[in-house]
């Protein structure tokens, strides 16, 4: 059972991945990065990270792939259709070296052992906001002043010159 | 081979085609989402290898990296959107120059 639904995961995340490596539409790649995005949680679940499949769906699903329609639907059509597709000179010198070090790196994970530290814990949720909220307190905070940051840079970027 | 060293190949192969879609994309739009899927990747390796260690640290990084990444993804589509408007720019191939 556990590893039927790791195949149906994992072959919808790999189909997904190509989709937005190869569809030439930037529409169409953005639907196939929600449809990477849903698997993506559907992982997370199986591997009881709960909080973080959640967050998943509200950051990616909703917060991200939002911004990237609006900003597809304020470029002009025409421009955009000047770009689309990939370079296939770039492909074929690419592909073969990354052929390898996904080789080396699947050797690596299969010949290597972990670590055992001990015990799971039983509630993720809580677990993980308790350590977030005392141990990781202020990386916590650099990320809001991050957000923050980036929130300021979008709007000044994006703004019309006079 | 259990479970979660199969994830661990599966996020090794998200993080590979992200980088393959920055290298082949012509449109800026889509080389941004190749980052994103590079980004879960990262987020799915960190996932699994904290299962595999039964610690809690990674998903707390995974958190973290989600920030990153909504900002990173502002910032960027910001960028492409002062590209577009100053320059007409919409391909990765036309940025060659760093002023004029």
């Amino acid at each position: 059972m556990e590893w039927l639904i790791f195949a149906l995961l994992a072959s919808w995340a790999v189909v997904s991945a190509m989709g937005v490596l190869f569809l030439k539409n930037p529409v169409h790649a953005i639907l196939s990065f929600i449809s990477l995005i849903l698997a993506v949680a559907g992982m997370f679940l199986h591997m009881r990270a709960e909080l973080l499949a959640g967050l998943q769906l509200i950051i990616y699903a909703v917060a991200i792939v939002v911004f990237y329609v609006l900003v597809i639907t304020t470029i002009p059509w025409e421009k955009v259709k000047r770009f689309e597709g990939f370079y296939k000179r770039e492909f074929l010198l690419g592909f073969p070296v990354l052929l390898v070090s996904f080789i080396l790196f699947a050797y690596a994970i299969m010949k290597g052992s972990f670590a055992n530290l001990g015990s799971q814990a039983r509630d993720n949720v809580k677990e993980v906001g308790k350590s977030l909220f005392t141990t990781y307190l202020f990386p916590l905070e650099v990320a809001s002043v991050i957000l923050l940051t980036a929130m300021i840079g979008a709007i000044l970027l994006g703004r019309k010159e006079e | 081979m259990t479970i979660e060293k199969a994830y661990l190949l599966i996020s090794i192969f998200l993080f590979l085609s992200g980088v393959l879609g920055v290298i082949i994309r012509k449109n800026l739009i889509t080389l941004l989402i190749s980052t994103e899927l590079m980004l879960n990747g990262v987020n799915l390796a960190l996932v699994s290898v904290d299962r595999i260690v039964g610690g809690i640290e990674g998903q707390v990084f995974a958190l973290f990296i989600l920030a990153v990444a909504a900002s990173e993804v502002a910032v960027g589509l910001g960028l492409i959107v002062a590209l577009f408007r100053l320059r007409g720019y919409e391909g990765s191939s036309e940025i060659t120059h760093l002023r004029d």
